[in-house]
């Protein structure tokens, strides 16, 4: 099957091939099937204009890239999450000579107020940096136990660029430098409504659970309507090490004491 | 002279102290916060659905077992929940806000996996579950062969035993010791006749018929024939095989033959001629 782009003419049960007409067999009820006819052929070479039910509001973009050194696990995680977030702009490789405060400047030239920053050292470790470019804060984070898009384990599916939704752990809201994370995540990862290149269904959820003083994320795709759930994929689990106050730099806000670097 | 001296102090670092600026944090998280509508950013806080398991007399306090990190399957288990969780909580709402969750059947749009992908997927559960079955199928026979082997070797045994009582009892009754014949089910006892025969009468009632037993007698079963001619009385007074007409010669009647047999023979046809002339 083709995968066909999705027609925007608003409403939702838009077919994409339309079933060849039958009143082109059955000539006898003809006069007012022709005129019917006729009409939905003009309506067919017409190509109508996008019509949207509202209007974009929230101008949330994320700037996804990475440094160089990557292998091949964190580079299909950073495409997976490129695709799952239709509001993600893409960049190339960053030298890890510069300093941070670079990608700041990189973000406002693409138009971006939110990024995420993938750091991989030694060709093992991988640093996860999100942050709110201009000033907001910004938080790093070591990446584990990574599990893409691709593995064959995870037998769910869903339309690219459909809104998710987002389920947290109360323990988000019991300490503030989580809450401030949690704020973090669903501006980050909450696709805006009416977005040009989402989908307007609600078909899959993001859960990002704290357990072990780590931050477990996981992507299920709802089935039916009795939550019934499939996990899609990707899986990762983030171990906080520091929230500064600037984007990429600043004073430090909070440190994680639970936090070994996987050098010592 | 109390001068310092490298060596005589020694710097001890104090305890790190990791910072937590809750004020800052707060402070932080106030300006940064987005007041957008619900809708916008679709987020939901709450615990995994509790697990159903067996009556608990306690009441569901609020730190229930803590989820043991270490354990996969339940740490999937209560992530899965919470997702359900989740789930169950906004469907409702997001019905009411007109936001459409479900994807209706014709309306085709690409997905985040590729059609090539699913079919990667759906092949290899396949081979899973063949694989599966496989194993199962191969494991019920093996039981079934292990179960068989030892009903068979009961079985055997169980033959075994009554051929041993058998022979016993008949040794019994040839030897005098008893002169029942209970032991055998119906089937006559001469001494004429094989052990075997007498043990497998007791288990085939019907066994072969009339004419395969003369033959069975007559020619099969190596250990008859010893047995077999004896010049007893018994045998002197048997006249069953005694065939009268036979014996005086009558009987037995060739299909008649033409008359071209009855030609006399050669001093009879000389004396005919000569007597004729």
């Amino acid at each position: 099957m083709a995968a066909t782009k999705r027609k925007r003419r608003g409403g939702l049960a838009v077919p994409a091939k339309r079933p060849r007409k039958s009143g082109k067999d059955a000539r006898p009820p003809a006069k007012p099937r022709d005129k019917a006819e006729e009409a939905e052929e003009e309506d067919r070479n017409r190509i109508p204009g996008p019509v949207c039910k509202g209007k974009w509001k929230n101008k949330e973009r994320i700037l996804i890239f990475s440094s160089r050194g990557i292998n091949f696990r964190t580079r299909h995680l950073m495409q997976d999450l490129r695709m799952l977030m239709p509001h993600s702009k893409a960049d190339t490789k960053m030298d890890r000579k510069d300093k941070l405060f670079v990608i700041n400047e990189v973000c406002e030239m693409k138009n971006c107020n939110k990024c995420i920053y993938f750091e991989a050292k030694k060709k093992q470790d991988l640093y996860m940096w999100l942050s709110n470019s201009p000033h907001g804060p910004s938080a790093k984070f070591l990446v584990q136990n990574i599990h893409t898009l691709a593995e064959l384990k995870m037998t769910g599916n869903c339309l690219k660029g459909s809104r998710p939704l987002l389920s947290f752990d109360p323990a988000f809201d019991e300490l503030p430098h989580y809450a401030l994370l949690k704020e973090l995540l669903i501006q980050i990862f909450s696709t805006p409504r009416y977005h040009p290149k989402s989908q307007p269904f609600v078909d899959h959820v993001f859960t990002f659970t704290v357990l072990d003083n780590r931050i477990w994320f996981r992507n299920f795709q709802i089935i039916e309507e009795d939550a019934a759930l499939v996990e899609i994929g990707p899986r990762f689990v983030l171990n906080l090490i520091k929230i500064f106050q600037g984007s990429f730099g600043g004073p430090t806000l909070y440190e994680n004491p639970h936090y070994q670097s996987p050098n010592m | 002279k109390g001068l310092l001296k490298p060596g005589l102090n020694v710097v001890l670092e104090g305890p790190k102290k990791a910072v937590n600026d809750v004020n800052g944090l707060k402070q932080c998280l106030a300006e940064f916060k987005r007041d957008l509508e619900w809708v916008e950013r679709l987020d939901v806080t709450l615990g995994p659905v509790p697990e159903i398991s067996g009556p608990q007399s306690t009441p569901q306090n609020k730190d229930q077992k803590a989820v043991d990190p270490e354990d996969d399957f339940q740490r999937e288990m209560s992530f899965y929940r919470q997702a359900q969780a989740a789930v169950l909580a906004v469907l409702p709402r997001l019905h009411q806000l007109k936001v459409p969750t479900k994807r209706p059947t014709d309306y085709f749009a690409e997905m985040a996996k590729s059609d090539q992908q699913m079919q990667k997927i759906r092949q290899k559960l396949q081979a899973k579950q063949a694989a599966m079955e496989k194993s199962e199928k191969a494991k019920q026979l093996r039981a079934l062969r292990k179960y068989g082997k030892k009903v068979q070797t009961e079985v055997l045994q169980k033959r075994q035993r009554e051929k041993a009582h058998m022979m016993n009892a008949i040794k019994k009754y040839q030897k005098g010791f008893s002169d029942k014949l209970d032991f055998l089910d119906g089937d006559q006892k001469p001494v004429a006749r094989g052990s075997k025969e007498g043990a497998k009468g007791q288990q085939m009632k019907k066994g072969p018929n009339a004419k395969r037993r003369y033959k069975n007698q007559k020619f099969g079963f190596g250990g008859k024939k010893k047995g077999s001619k004896w010049n007893t009385r018994e045998s002197y007074d048997d006249v069953s095989s005694f065939r009268a007409k036979k014996a005086h010669g009558k009987g037995l009647k060739r299909p008649g033959k033409k008359g071209s047999n009855k030609r006399p023979g050669k001093r009879t046809r000389e004396k005919m001629k000569s007597r004729a002339r």
